[in-house]
């Protein structure tokens, strides 16, 4: 993947994450309509490839404050999705639940890295 | 009664991303998102908290019918892979609570079950009609 087009890839990622957070709980709408909500925007907007990191990175922002407690971890979070989505592109292509299984090692990840640095 | 509601819903609501994913050729983040949106914002007002359980399962199954035509080539089979899904997400749904992205892992591993399934099939079909031809 060519640099700019990554660095795209996790801006979006980063958006993504964040503001399905934000629509989950800072405004009460619950974890499916804020990443459904975010994927159509996504997949109405953007090319395919970065409609399908944004969806991927919304997965990321359903998680429950008691695993990313706050909108900086959701960024970070962000950030670490963004980084694995680049690095695994043709790893299961086409296989459904891929996103969802992309998400959810990289809040893991990102847990990994919470723990480590004792934030 | 209820687990039965799931599964059903489930098979709907996969075959439902996959159609708009595959057959109207919208993709697989439509296809997911709509039928995800569409499950999150009707089956909990309706349904109360099987409702909320509803919209879970249905946006589980709509990560699986995020599936590429490649994989799985029929709205067939992708009943076949809701219900795999819905059955999965009753089995697995307590893990890891409130981690992003277990219920497409969910998906996934229901899909991977249905393509590992069909792989080992077509290979024991396979066999079965090379030992026929060699007549043994």
């Amino acid at each position: 993947m060519k640099e700019n087009r990554a660095l795209l890839t996790v801006l979006v990622a980063v958006i993504a994450a964040a503001c399905t957070w934000y629509i989950n709980h800072q405004l009460g709408y619950g974890a499916v309509i804020a990443s459904s909500f975010v994927g159509i925007v996504a997949g109405i907007v953007l090319p395919a490839d970065l409609a399908g990191a944004a969806y991927t990175a919304s997965f990321v922002g359903m998680s429950a404050t008691a695993v990313l407690p706050s909108l900086g971890f959701a960024l970070l979070a962000g950030i670490v999705v963004g980084i694995v989505i680049i690095s695994t592109g043709p790893v299961y292509a086409g296989m459904g639940g891929k996103g969802g299984t992309t998400a959810a090692t990289s809040v893991l990840i990102t847990r990994g890295i919470m723990r480590v640095f004792g934030l | 009664m209820e687990q039965l509601i799931l599964v059903v819903t489930a098979i709907v609501a996969g075959v439902a991303a996959y159609a708009i994913n595959v057959e109207l050729g919208k993709g697989g983040v439509l296809g997911s998102a709509i039928v995800a949106l569409i499950g999150g914002i009707l089956f909990p007002p309706l349904f109360g908290e099987l409702g909320s359980s509803m919209a879970l399962v249905a946006a589980t199954a709509s990560y699986a019918g995020m599936v590429s035509k490649n994989n799985v080539h029929s709205m067939g089979e992708m009943a076949v892979v809701g219900a795999l899904t819905g059955l999965l997400f009753l089995a697995a749904a307590p893990a890891y609570p409130g981690v992003g992205g277990r219920l497409g892992t969910i998906g996934a591993i229901a899909c991977l079950c249905f393509v590992g399934y069909k792989h080992l099939f077509a290979s024991l079909v396979q066999q079965d009609m090379q030992k026929l031809a060699s007549g043994k």
